[in-house]
């Protein structure tokens, strides 16, 4: 693919009001290599909680793109991350999912590793007759090229060209603060797996996450059973989840920031329909009363390329993974604070399997409908997809008031009634998604 | 036939008249066979190796502490308001090895099966099987048995696009 290929698929002129994506963006086969060189290779990516590995010798497996990678706490307490293959005959080394482990053992030929990523034991070495050439390489785990902390959040990337952690999230960082400052012990996955997988391409979850204009048609049924509950005796009142048409009278709004990154907000009527409401009090005197309003508020935050960190009912971090420019794997995690009551944890997970789960009430129904999108774009007359002009009239370059209120530097800001369901959410991540594959398409750096 | 011998047929009977109701989309009389205060538990894997144990802790795939969370899902499938449920799935359940796990009694059959659930997706023109095992807890009422409890445990528990109640 050449540049202006590339450049044909993002129809992006704001002096017109006019931003568009062409179908193919979706669908052409040979974006699944360049997305992943150019972007999944050269972007950081979330690995882990620093929570899941708080002790040394803790371990995760995670993924950056199609590489595994072993996330450890080594003996000294450091977070390290090192490409899970074994040296000798590149085996995946670590099948585990986590767990605490002083040494990784491959199971093939028997080569181990301490949580360092130094090779301790090569199998019968000493009567290998091995050459001095084999004596002279590196027989050590691979180290990835980065490894960033951030509020609990351990990121890594393939490559040594991105900016600092801090820098690549930038001003994305204060709503992702709301999410991880909940408690003054730090944030937790709530053990259980949630993955699935669904026929489409990767970026209809990057849309979906921070798309307000589909709830109340994709989620009717949805919608349905929760105006059936609402008298307090019908249905899962366990969940004890929101009246969801309450949320069409509020006001919300977007913005947008640097390294396509986005976050959609919404007032929400019933605070109290949220499981930290009970610790409300605490969180005020621990954080104050702007950043705790602003965590009982609807957040949902695209981390571009493939992080959400959603909290429009109980708080996700959801992951997505292309396995094909057609096919992505999805990792659904229940984000809770540390130290949670029970019975607010259980109140926190009933609204989360309401939800969110591939076999919750709304999920599965958003779902379907990227494998019919995915099915519509082979249809060879649709070229531009009209899904990304809603809003435009409304959109304020830089901080608006409201932005500069909360100490914030936006690229752009928009704030509207409800009804806006504005698309420009999208706009960010499709500028950056088409930045980095033109500079690698250029042989350029992608942060220079 | 020993007494035992016939509570254990009644109880796999009224397993394999849950299959039959789930395939034929007869949800009226599937959720009838359901007590009010049953509980209905899909726990999630918290590893490749182990189960969720407490659902008020972990992760589950469906967790109702009773039917109504059941009766929910049918209203949202009644709705026709649900693309992952418009066209319904067509599914066919294979329910066996049922065994007692404790000594069955004229009041309580607490029951082990092994299930698989094969599920034609009209929408993708895909099929999938789920599979895996269920123990139920099965109590004498005035009209006959009711679940009272049912655990099913999803073997293959990496989804493709969806799960509801009707796929295991």
């Amino acid at each position: 693919m050449d540049v202006n290929q590339l450049k044909s698929y993002i129809d992006d002129r704001p002096e017109n009001g006019a931003f568009r994506v062409h179908r193919a963006v979706f669908s052409d086969p040979e974006l699944f290599e360049m997305e992943q060189r150019y972007i999944f290779e050269r972007t950081w990516q979330f690995l882990a909680l620093e929570s899941e590995i708080a002790h040394p010798n803790d371990f995760v497996t995670a993924w950056i793109g199609r590489t595994s990678v072993l996330v450890t706490r080594d003996l000294e307490g450091e977070v390290r991350a090192f490409v899970n293959v074994c040296r000798h005959k590149g085996a995946a080394l670590c099948r585990g999912e986590r767990g605490n482990a002083k040494y990784h053992v491959c199971a093939y030929h028997g080569w181990a590793y301490d949580t360092g990523g130094r090779n301790v034991y090569i199998k019968d070495g000493k009567q290998g007759c091995y050459a001095p050439a084999f004596d002279a390489e590196d027989h050590d785990l691979l180290p990835i090229a980065r490894v960033g902390r951030y509020k609990g959040l351990v990121f890594g990337s393939l490559s040594a060209a991105v900016p600092p952690l801090e820098d690549f999230l930038g001003e994305i960082r204060f709503f992702i603060d709301l999410a991880m400052e909940q408690s003054p012990q730090g944030m937790e996955f709530i053990p259980g797996r949630a993955n699935y997988f669904y026929r489409g391409n990767w970026k209809l979850q990057m849309d979906n996450g921070v798309d307000f204009y589909h709830l109340t048609s994709t989620h009717k049924s949805f919608l349905t059973v929760q105006e059936r509950r609402r008298d307090g005796t019908a249905g899962n009142q366990d969940a004890r989840q929101f009246d969801w048409s309450k949320r069409l009278s509020q006001d919300g709004g977007m913005f947008q920031f640097c390294h396509g990154h986005t976050v959609g907000w919404l007032n929400l009527a019933e605070v109290e329909k949220r499981p930290i409401y009970p610790s409300i009090g605490d969180i005020r005197k621990r954080v104050g009363d702007l950043r705790a309003d602003w965590m009982l508020k609807l957040r949902n935050l695209v981390l571009f390329p493939n992080v959400q960190i959603a909290d429009s009912t109980s708080l996700i971090l959801r992951t997505f993974r292309p396995l094909a420019v057609d096919r992505t794997e999805m990792q659904l995690r229940c984000l809770a604070p540390i130290g949670e009551p029970p019975e607010q944890r259980a109140w926190r997970l009933r609204q989360f399997e309401d939800f969110f789960n591939a076999s919750g009430l709304a999920t599965p129904d958003d779902t379907v409908l990227y494998e019919d999108c995915q099915a519509g774009y082979a249809a060879r007359p649709l070229q531009w997809l009209q899904g990304y002009a809603r809003g435009l009239t409304t959109l304020e370059p830089g901080a608006s008031a409201l932005a500069r209120s909360l100490g914030i530097n936006p690229v752009s800001s928009l704030q509207g009634s409800y009804y806006v369901q504005n698309e420009a959410i999208f706009h960010p991540m499709y500028r950056e998604w088409a930045r980095l594959l033109e500079c690698g398409l250029c042989g350029k750096e992608s942060y220079p | 036939m020993s007494e035992a011998r016939a509570l254990l047929a009644a109880g796999e009977e009224l397993l394999q008249r849950e299959g039959v109701y789930l395939d034929e989309q007869r949800w009226d009389e599937w959720i009838a066979l359901f007590a009010l205060d049953c509980e209905y538990w899909v726990p999630t894997w918290t590893s490749d190796r182990a189960l969720a144990t407490d659902p008020q802790r972990e992760m589950s795939h469906i967790y109702y502490a009773n039917r109504q969370g059941l009766e929910d899902r049918i209203v949202r499938i009644r709705s026709g308001l649900s693309p992952a449920s418009t066209p319904m799935p067509r599914t066919a359940h294979l329910v066996t090895a049922v065994l007692a796990l404790e000594a069955p009694t004229p009041e309580r059959l607490n029951l082990r099966s092994t299930w698989s659930s094969h599920v034609f997706f009209p929408r993708r023109r895909t099929s999938h099987t789920f599979f895996g095992y269920a123990h139920y807890e099965i109590a004498r009422r005035e009209n006959g048995w009711l679940i009272q409890r049912k655990k099913v445990v999803l073997q293959n528990d990496y989804i493709p696009s969806m799960l509801d109640f009707y796929c295991i």
